[in-house]
């Protein structure tokens, strides 16, 4: 039993990480209506920037400062938040589609300079040893993901509460106001563009935490790990989830994790031993099946938004 | 509706949770868990590294298996990432209890697996294709613990080979132009430190991204301070693309190429006729019987001949895990990441691939006696960092067909990396 409390301690804290990054994104499609398909490029800044902050120094590559990792999670916050801002300022003023192409293109753009800025990212080898901050509290490797889940979980669960408190005060019916209708929202003396930007800095600041968490858990980061595929990860999560729903963005980043990572446990078990090398396609198969039977039973998501009428009227 | 779909929910997880209850009881089979890319961009290759996989599973169980047990070859797709990679392993670890894992493909996925899964879970990781330096200076820093293998020749042999052949040629000046991967980053890296201390000069060092209409600006940047040689570090179609610019806008055809360019394709591509000065070096299958006798059996299963990349390197790293096994007093991964080393140590009776030759094996480990296994990709002999080498060959184009122009044995290939080290 030990083997599945070991696995569900480890699951747990990938299916969170990739969680808070989907509230992230709860922030900015859920609540104010911005389409940003670059998760993935915000993943790689939080990422890379924990890599920098509190990773061994090597020749040869910038940084490697080796400092604590709680200012490796607030650095990879603060990088991910000036990335939001300066492609926020560029790109923000498009909408929908256009906006949605934009920043998929800015995570391309970021992925490959990664790639190729060998002096501050080790270019395609990676930056390998960095530090795992629960290797110096425990020495038996379950401990030390029992302990990573438990800050994990503590950070989510910070998040949630804060993401909560926004989006339940005005500022967050202002969020909604623009994504309903942003000229009515105008017409009330609201700034769109400057709350749009707010939105969207916020959102990708936890995609950075969300990667930087990853980066310290793994030990390791490479351009590899944040391939386009993974921002179609985050945004199924939070469709099959319920958007604009901040309790939803979690289930969803659970249950998809689950479905993805479970398929290939359930594949490899029923499937006979000569086919398994077509294994992976079936599970490609199960995956999109079950991502298409959620949204056909339940197309607003596990949990969706709660439908929200003043306080003050009288129904 | 929506009741049911939670009682069905429900009953999945549940049978599911037990499921793995059923998992944990057995101790007979013996599981060896494989985490390749039989999915996504690399889908093809790794299908077949994984056959060849089981294949090796399965002429070992002919043989009987290990300590009389059948082994199971237990696949997990990466899908080609790395969150999902590391996933599969954390999972075939915990949940299947596998006794050592073999993979994976791209040193992206590799890497992540052995940091947060095999090292600190304490299962051996032998990979059958990850070329990355990272590894190496992982071991180096003692993060692996020893628990990294890989059975692919890396770059170390390539670079040093390259280095060699150019300044044989008696060339001065040399440009280096390299495909921007890890694979082509690192050997690019090792042959200029290489070429200097062999008494050869760089003019400059161009990395291209792969699939790229043209690479003209590459081209022309690498034409500056006329060099009278280039070492191309490519894959056939963009290779090809670079030579032809290269030579079109006056680059000299003192060509310097890496085995990934040993294609029909690319000489087609160019033209034969352009690329009579070219030079190139690969890894030699070394002459052993050994690598007739998988090449063999190969055949027979598959009915056509192993051509293509790991499945010579991927059949060894089973059958030494295996034999390891075998060898071990019990299944911990500290036994068999120590008696990996001792069943491909030099000095050992040579035992070879296929069913009788794995009998042969368990009889003579059972006697108490050391054995040295020669496998499909020749004698492996693991370096302190888990890395091993392999023999090489020079070739050249003689008109249209692919000579081969000097041969150099494992230790040969040692000897010159030693002395480049020093």
């Amino acid at each position: 039993m030990i083997g599945v409390l070991s696995y569900l301690i480890f699951f747990m804290i990938l299916a969170l990480v990739f969680g808070i990054a989907v509230l992230g994104l709860n922030l900015q499609w859920g609540y104010t209506g911005l389409f940003n398909a670059g998760v993935a490029g915000f993943l790689a800044i939080g990422g890379y920037a924990m890599a920098i902050l509190t990773g061994p120094s090597r020749e040869a590559v910038f940084g490697g400062f080796e400092l604590p990792f709680l200012v490796g999670l607030i650095g990879a916050m603060g990088a991910a938040g000036l990335g939001g801002i300066i492609i926020g300022l560029v790109t923000l003023r498009l909408r929908g589609e256009y906006l949605a192409v934009a920043t998929f293109g800015i995570a391309v753009t970021i992925q490959l300079v990664c790639l190729n800025w060998e002096y501050l990212t080790g270019g395609t080898l990676g930056l390998i040893g960095i530090p795992n901050p629960t290797h110096e509290l425990a020495s038996a490797p379950l401990a030390q993901n029992a302990i990573f889940l438990a800050m994990v979980v503590a950070l989510t669960a910070l998040v949630y509460w804060g993401l909560q408190r926004i989006v339940n005060a005005p500022w967050g019916r202002v969020l909604k106001a623009i994504r309903e209708d942003e000229i009515a929202a105008e017409s009330l003396g609201k700034n769109p563009a400057l709350i749009r930007l707010t939105s969207f800095v916020l959102g990708c600041m936890l995609m950075g935490l969300g990667g930087a968490l990853y980066v310290a858990f793994i030990g390791f980061v490479s351009p590899f790990d944040f391939l386009p595929i993974i921002t179609f990860q985050i945004w199924t999560m939070l469709i099959v989830g319920g958007s604009a729903n901040n309790r939803g963005a979690i289930l969803g980043a659970i249950v998809v994790w689950a479905v993805w990572t479970g398929s290939g446990y359930i594949i490899s078990q029923i499937v006979p031993p000569e086919f398994q090398a077509q294994s992976g396609a079936m599970q490609a198969v199960l995956i999109g099946l079950i991502l298409v039977l959620s949204l056909l039973f339940r197309p607003r998501g596990l949990i969706g938004e709660k439908l929200h009428v003043s306080r003050h009227a009288k129904l | 509706m929506r009741r049911l779909g939670k009682y069905v929910a429900l009953g999945g997880l549940v049978a599911f949770l037990a499921s793995m209850g059923n998992v944990m009881a057995q101790e007979c089979p013996i599981k060896l868990g494989a985490i390749l890319p039989v999915s996504g961009p690399m889908g093809q290759v790794g299908e077949r590294i994984s056959n060849t996989g089981a294949f090796a599973v399965e002429v070992f169980n002919e043989a009987g298996g290990v300590k009389n047990c059948p082994v199971e070859y237990t696949l997990r797709d990466t899908q080609g990432q790395s969150a999902v990679g590391v996933d599969a392993a954390k999972s075939l670890v915990d949940l299947e209890g596998v006794k050592a894992l073999i993979g994976a493909v791209s040193s992206g996925v590799s890497l992540p697996v052995l940091t947060s899964v095999a090292v600190p879970s304490k299962v051996v990781q032998v990979s059958c294709c990850s070329s990355s330096e990272s590894f190496t200076a992982l071991a180096q820093e003692g993060k692996t613990k020893g628990y990294w293998f890989r059975t692919y020749a890396t770059n170390r042999s390539q670079a040093a080979m390259g280095a060699l052949l150019t300044t044989e040629k008696g060339f001065k000046n040399t440009a280096v132009i390299y495909v921007n991967t890890d694979f082509g980053v690192g050997l690019a890296k090792r042959y200029v430190e290489d070429i200097k201390k062999l008494g050869g000069n760089i003019t400059s060092m161009i990395a291209y991204n792969e699939s790229q209409q043209s690479y003209r600006a590459e081209v022309t940047k690498a034409l500056e301070g006329n060099p009278d040689s280039v070492f191309l570090v490519a894959f056939p179609v963009d290779g090809a693309t670079i030579t032809r610019e290269w030579l079109s806008l006056g680059g000299t055809d003192n060509l310097i190429v890496n085995n990934s360019l040993r294609s029909d394709d690319y000489f087609k591509a160019v033209g034969h006729q352009y690329l009579q000065n070219l030079v190139g070096y690969d890894s030699a299958q070394p002459r052993l019987p050994s690598v007739t006798t998988f090449n063999e059996l190969f055949q027979a299963k598959f009915d056509g001949p192993p051509n293509g990349p790991g499945l010579h390197s991927v059949f060894d790293a089973v059958t030494v895990v295996l034999l390891a096994m075998e060898a071990a007093d019990e299944l911990t991964g500290d036994a068999i990441r120590d008696q990996i080393r001792n069943v491909t140590a030099d000095g050992g009776i040579e035992v070879y691939p296929g069913a009788e030759g794995i009998k042969r094996a368990k009889a003579l480990l059972a006697e108490g006696k050391q054995i040295r296994y020669v496998g499909a990709t020749g004698a492996l002999q693991f370096d302190a960092n888990g890395d091993v080498q392999a023999p090489k060959m020079t070739w050249k184009l003689n008109g249209t067909e692919n000579k081969e122009t000097g041969y150099y044995t494992t230790e040969q290939v040692a000897d010159l990396i030693k002395r480049l080290d020093k």
